[in-house]
């Protein structure tokens, strides 16, 4: 093998990748945010066993877990606007956030309903004793004790979904990852391509860790 | 609980929302227009279809279909995606057509309707530099062989292979199918003999062409099967006859590869 790493070209590429920093940035938070709301909606479902919801919960975490991201793209992408025409106008950028918050969400909840678990059941009597509702129980009580246990884990789960991002390209979105595919297709220079790319993508992770590290620390401060 | 950094960062993440969101509305095309015809391509296949150091699509397969649009009298755009959702994106009508050197084929007839043929090929065999033991499809029996997921090309091994005697490695992207037999992973790659031909010269990996052309190819764009598209694909017919026989095509041809690929 002839190794011709080029060092000029390397840097070159990282300006080139920074471009698609919106797109992946954008998708991965806007999924972090909707599956935080719909995880933890699921987790309350769960945690509260509410009727005629609470079997239907169970069954989205299961096949949202159980099946590859990439199958769930292809499903949602590709199979339902053959069955459901109208869902044929949804945009590529849209369809590749909708699933990954939905995927996320499948996974998020659990953390979320593992960390209400853990939360001792004497809190929310207490809220109650004290004359609060069982809804003020939980938002003012529970739920920020709970939420305080699940940021470790959360944190894995954000990172995992802003690489997941790179799967989008099959539905046509043109992201970082796309963009090194289509670099190192074009120059040959597959190393230097992969390399740069995922030099980025390891530093937007060490920023993610270092703001989940600082709302971790933050949230411990009353302890 | 400090609200001043939440708040930062809650600021931070609507800012990157808004960015994300203008980005992509910006996007947005209309699909009413009927002048406009969508092609869907990979853009990591080059020559035929890549970004050039601009950052702009560029390639053989641009070069035809901006020949065609013009001639048509249609506004051509270019839809980038992974190769395996190509054919996808046909199906909900997301783009019209592919140019990607799509081969003609049995089964994608039943489904596709194609206009004439635009470049005449072979599939062809690329093994490590100075293997000279396989030069044919029978000589790879018991061995591995790689082919890019959703060709034409895992089609011509199973019709040979009837008793199961060679091993096929599908692969998402044909460079990297190339990388594994320059690296001995894989004993021979079945590809596009033009293709083959360019990254044999161009990639600086190890390895070279095994034998000769195994069978003939022919490349068209496929159109999904309705009365609308019938009529399209009459006048694609046409513009690639009359760029075959006024020269255009040979020429396009010859700015991408060393010889012409558009006739037979």
């Amino acid at each position: 093998m002839n190794i011709n790493f080029s060092v000029e070209y390397f840097i070159g590429r990282f300006p080139e990748f920074i471009k698609f920093l919106p797109i992946t940035l954008s998708l991965a938070l806007i999924s972090i945010v909707i599956g935080l709301v719909v995880g933890t909606s699921i987790a309350l479902i769960r945690t509260y066993e509410i009727k005629i919801l609470y079997p239907l919960s169970k069954i989205y975490v299961s096949f949202f877990r159980g099946t590859p991201l990439l199958v769930q793209l292809f499903i949602f992408y590709y199979g339902l606007p053959q069955i459901i025409p109208s869902l044929g106008g949804i945009n590529a950028y849209t369809a590749a956030f909708l699933t990954l918050s939905i995927n996320s969400s499948a996974y998020m909840s659990e953390i979320i309903r593992a960390a209400i678990n853990s939360v001792d059941k004497g809190q929310m009597e207490a809220a109650l004793s004290v004359g609060m509702t069982y809804f003020q129980g939980m938002t003012k009580i529970v739920l920020p004790q709970a939420a305080r246990i699940a940021i470790p884990s959360l944190g894995n789960t954000f990172i995992s979904l802003m690489k997941e991002t790179s799967l989008a390209f099959v539905l046509g979105v043109s992201e970082m990852l796309a963009a090194a595919k289509m670099g190192s297709a074009a120059s040959y220079r597959f190393f230097e391509n992969y390399l740069a790319v995922g030099i980025i993508y390891w530093i937007i992770t060490i920023l993610f860790t270092y703001i989940i590290d600082r709302l971790e620390r933050n949230m411990s401060k009353a302890y | 609980m400090k609200f001043n950094k939440k708040g930062i960062i809650l600021a931070l993440t609507i800012f990157i929302l808004l960015v994300g969101v203008v980005g992509c509305s910006s996007k947005t095309v209309s699909e009413t227009d009927k002048n406009i015809i969508k092609i869907g391509t990979s853009g990591g296949y080059h020559p035929y279809t890549f970004k050039n150091d601009k950052g702009e699509l560029d390639g053989f397969e641009i070069d035809v279909w901006n020949e065609i649009g013009s001639r048509i009298g249609y506004e051509v755009e270019y839809v980038t995606s992974e190769f395996s959702g190509l054919f996808g994106m046909i199906d909900i009508k997301k783009i019209d057509t592919i140019a990607n050197q799509i081969t003609i084929t049995e089964q994608r007839k039943e489904k596709y309707i194609f206009p004439t043929p635009y470049v005449y090929s072979g599939a062809q065999l690329i093994v490590q530099k100075g293997n000279e033991d396989v030069k044919s499809l029978e000589d790879l029996k018991g061995k591995k062989v790689g082919v890019s997921l959703g060709s034409n090309y895992e089609q011509i091994i199973k019709e040979f292979d009837i008793n199961n005697e060679i091993e096929v490695v599908t692969y998402e992207d044909f460079l990297g199918s190339l990388q594994d037999v320059a690296l001995g992973r894989i004993d021979a790659v079945l590809n596009d003999k033009l293709a083959a031909m360019t990254n044999v010269q161009k990639s600086g990996l190890d390895i070279q062409l095994g034998g000769e052309p195994i069978s003939k190819i022919e490349n068209a764009f496929p159109f999904v099967n309705n009365e609308q598209n019938k009529e399209l694909v009459e006048k694609v017919s046409k513009a690639v006859e009359d760029m075959r026989n006024d020269g255009t095509l040979e020429k396009i041809s010859k700015k991408w590869f060393e010889i012409d690929i558009t006739k037979e």
